[in-house]
């Protein structure tokens, strides 16, 4: 047998362990292997969405590679420390240190090779798929599977040096320890009771200060905060695992009423040096899970703010203009030769917008005719108006608009015309782009309407304008629509100001379409990467439970002897396995949970927007995956240790 | 990786009686098939024919439950290797034969401290079993095998781990626990010393019945006798222990 064989054999016959490990890598491989097929992707090159998807591909490489590393590297020592005796009986028979250390090398190696030709593999396989998803996703024509070495030699480069590193460190590790401390192993290096009440205190203390703060915080706060309170909660969830619990655990322990029941004595003693042994492995695996987490519900609160941007946005596309725009027939014959070239059915509705002075604000009022807002609203299937003579009312021009309107009344005359109106509350959706419309800007009766008829004075005499209000049933196929108008009034707010413009052209369902693109993308991108990290948490846990398999089993095996029955095993197993399962988890919700109440206050001042709903169901979706994840680790750990 | 079994006969006709109160030593050389006959009478594995009687209980006729708790109420275990558990301390290895069965925390209480006067486990009760030595070790493991009253003690190589002076405090004590609580034992053992401190000696043999002796008041004669046996025995000398009797 060959030294290289040795370090083979040692692999495969600790496959069960290496499993999780392998599992993990191999995924991590393969998602970075399909986020680099579509950085280097030659179809995208000239998309206008290129930049951000690459700027998002690349930031989300590093995070994985980031994370991966940690991750690797962290498995490794658990998995070296798990076989210390195995190295310090290799050291006792004679082999060097220098072998020793060439043997991890190799091992490690071995199974970063594996793990890095496996996830290419795997990565190559779905990216066909991938790229379906991100097509559907941009709304692209095509984005053809393709052949070039650069995203091959990006990855196994990345992960060669990233095995390469883990490998040399994880040696260090090793060669720290001495023969007899690797050879007495596992308990004799773990003493129990070792907790400091006033971290233990602190720990706690500093978890329900961040709670508090982040629940009962205000807008004025809310920046401060989020500077002090991630440092306060992640110190504070640090001394939670590593003195909190086990503190709180020996208060359990200090009540044998409790603690002497059946084999609640056996569950709890064993929760709490799992729990005690594995703290900072729990610590991390909150972090990650709260950052995952996090990362999904922002992510996801930004699709919800994409489709309120469609109730904000009703009108497919909308061109106004001024009554001496001379492009206006060129500009209405092009969108409808556009829109019938592509098939859409439309509703057009045109407005003839009338100016007048306000008496009451002394400004100018933009008026429009009610039978006209009646037809848009009817294509729009929106609340119809029914106003008598001498009545008003607003046209929202903002959300907030709406609810600030709402209860309004105010009592006004057109001066020019001299019609009395009285103004009370608001059309209740809204209507029009706010770009399009002013803040000023009224519908009153048709009669009302024919009576306007003096120009408003100060202006020039064709001061009325014209809106084109089109409707289309299935908004997003109107972009690319009008492409060279909204490129003219891009170019010449670019320059300056649209106001010098005698037309304005906007179409909201092309916008819609780049930001729900974009906002789909970062979603997947960060759906994707949060995936890695969560199944890299969970294979912490199932990595820790092997490690610890040999022990436990023989600890049933002798309590099955002393009449433990199959129910009691189970039972013990549950509580054995639900805390390690679901501590961290629980902590990573709550830290979410009241992350995302902060949130929520810059949400609503920055875009009036509520994540709630979206984080509910992101929270949901995770505790199933979690749940599905423990009872599936729960079905192999009975199995192993039952069969003796 | 090495799974399967292969078949392979490791009792065959063995027959014998236990009376109650009785110390039965059971001897014989590697691979003679005393662990298996303790793990039949331990009712965690049985046998594919013939029968085993306890106290008038057929364990084949039990399910896998009511097995579990005859064992937890009937039986008491001392295990080579002691078998603690790690994470417990001395006190509540102990007390957990008594928690599995729902004893009453008083009692529990009253036991603990009757056991560990009389075992001498007073001073560590609170400490943890990697922190004591072989001897504290083992008669926490006796404690354990006790403090439920059983009416039968499976001992599988009590002494097998612990000094010639050690092994003698805990053998005096099975006696004494034989003597006094009228507690039937069965050993199994390799070291004749051991088996000295029985009734009776049980000598098997390829999973076969070979011969048994029984105790004449006399230790040292008895152990002479043993001697004698296991040289008619033949076996594998290693085996047998070369310690003196002081």
């Amino acid at each position: 047998m060959t030294f290289r064989q040795f370090a083979y054999r040692n692999v495969v016959r600790n496959r069960r362990i290496y499993a999780a490990f392998f599992m993990a890598s191999m995924f991590s491989v393969m998602v970075f292997f399909m986020y680099s097929m579509l950085l280097f992707h030659p179809k995208i090159e000239d998309e206008f969405l290129r930049e951000f998807a690459v700027s998002g591909m690349i930031v989300a490489e590093i995070i994985l590679y980031i994370f991966t590393l940690f991750f690797l590297f962290y498995s490794m020592s658990a998995f070296l420390q798990a076989r210390s005796k195995e190295f310090g009986l290799l050291l006792q028979l004679g082999m060097e240190k220098k072998q020793l250390n060439r043997l991890i090398f190799l091992e490690t190696m071995l199974i970063g090779a594996v793990s890095v030709a496996t996830g290419i593999f795997f990565g190559y396989a779905f990216s066909k798929f991938f790229f379906m998803i991100v097509r559907e996703l941009l709304q692209l024509d095509s984005l053809p599977l393709y052949v070039s070495l650069k995203p091959f030699a990006l990855t196994i480069g990345a992960f060669f040096s990233l095995f390469i590193i883990i490998a040399m460190t994880s040696v260090v590790f090793i060669r720290e320890q001495k023969i007899i401390g690797l050879i007495r192993g596992y308990w004799k290096t773990n003493e129990l009771q070792s907790y400091s009440t006033l971290k233990a205190y602190l720990g706690i203390g500093m978890l329900l200060f961040a709670y508090g703060a982040a629940a009962f915080t205000s807008m004025n706060v809310v920046l401060a905060l989020a500077i002090v309170l991630p440092p306060v909660a992640l110190i504070g969830t640090y001394f939670f695992f590593t003195h909190s619990v086990l503190f709180l655990l020996n208060q359990i322990k200090r009540r044998k009423s409790l603690y002497w029941h059946r084999y609640r004595l056996i569950a709890i003693s064993e929760v709490a040096v799992k729990l005690r042994e594995n703290a900072r492995m729990y610590f991390i695996v909150t972090i990650v899970s709260t950052v995952a987490f996090l990362s999904v519900g922002t992510l996801t609160s930004l699709s919800s703010y994409t489709g309120q941007f469609r109730e904000l946005n009703p009108l497919s596309l909308i061109y106004s203009s001024e009554m001496t725009n001379p492009f206006e027939s060129e500009h209405m014959a092009l969108l409808r030769n556009e829109l019938e070239e592509q098939g859409v059915s439309y509703t057009l509705v045109p407005f003839l917008i009338k100016k007048q002075t306000s008496s009451f604000s002394q400004n100018s009022v933009d008026i429009l005719r009610e039978s006209d807002v009646n037809s848009l609203a009817v294509a729009l299937g929106l609340p119809l108006l029914n106003l008598e003579a001498g009545e008003g009312r607003f046209i929202p021009y903002s959300e907030e608009s709406i609810n600030s309107l709402t209860n309004r009344q105010i009592q006004t005359v057109l001066e020019e015309s001299n019609v009395p109106i009285h103004i009370r509350s608001v059309y209740p959706r809204m209507l029009f782009p706010s770009m399009v419309i002013g803040s000023n800007i009224i519908v009153v009766s048709d009669e009302d309407y024919r009576l306007i008829d003096e120009p408003i004075s100060g202006e020039p005499i064709n001061s009325s304008y014209k809106f084109f209000a089109f409707h289309v049933e299935d908004w997003e196929r109107t972009k690319s629509i009008g492409l060279a108008i909204d490129s003219q009034v891009s170019d010449a707010i670019y320059k300056g100001g649209f106001t010098n413009l005698p037309f304005y052209f906007e179409n909201p369902g092309f916008k819609y379409s780049i930001i729900r693109g974009t906002f789909s993308l970062l979603l997947f991108t960060g759906l994707m990467v949060a995936a890695v990290l969560l199944l890299a948490a969970g294979s912490f846990v199932y990595f820790k439970l092997y490690t610890g398999l040999e022990r436990d089993k023989r600890q049933f095996e002798v309590l099955k002897r002393m009449g433990l029955t199959d129910k009691e095993l189970i039972k013990i197993v549950n509580r054995q396995l639900v805390p390690q399962f679901f501590l961290p988890w629980g902590i990573a919700m709550l830290h979410s949970a009241f992350s995302f109440l902060s949130l929520q206050v810059i949400w609503r001042n920055l875009a009036a927007v509520s994540i709630l709903s979206e984080m509910i169901l992101v929270l949901v979706v995770f505790t199933c995956i979690q749940i599905a994840y423990y009872f599936l680790i729960r079905w192999r750990y009975i199995a192993h240790v039952r069969s003796s | 990786m090495y799974e399967g079994k292969v078949t392979h006969r490791a009792i065959n006709q063995l027959s014998f009686e236990i009376e109650k109160g009785e110390f039965v030593a059971v001897m014989g050389p590697s691979g003679s098939g005393k662990t298996t006959l303790l793990n039949l009478v331990s009712t965690i594995d049985s046998a594919t024919s013939g029968t085993i009687t306890i106290d008038g209980l057929r364990p084949e006729e039990m399910t896998k439950d009511e097995l579990a708790l005859f064992r937890r109420r009937q039986l008491g275990f001392v295990f080579q290797d002691f078998n603690l558990l790690q994470m417990l301390t001395v006190e509540e290895n102990l007390v957990l034969p008594l928690t599995l069965d729902g004893h009453p925390i008083e009692e529990m209480k009253r036991r603990i401290k009757d056991l560990a006067k009389k075992l001498d486990l007073e001073q560590i009760l609170d400490k943890r079993p990697n922190e004591i030595s072989g001897g504290q070790a083992q008669r926490t493991a006796i404690g354990r095998a006790l403090i439920h009253q059983p009416s039968f003690i499976l001992a599988d190589e009590p002494t097998g781990n612990l000094d010639s002076k050690t092994s003698r405090d805990v053998l005096e004590l099975l006696g004494r626990v034989n003597q006094e609580q009228k507690t039937t034992i069965l050993m199994v053992t390799h070291d004749p010393i051991a088996a000295s401190y029985c009734d009776r000696v049980v000598f098997i043999k390829d999973g076969e019945f070979f011969n048994e002796i029984y105790s004449d008041d006399r230790r040292q004669t008895f152990f002479q006798r043993i001697l004698n046996v296991l040289s008619l025995l033949g076996g594998n000398v290693h085996d047998l222990s070369t310690i003196r009797l002081s």
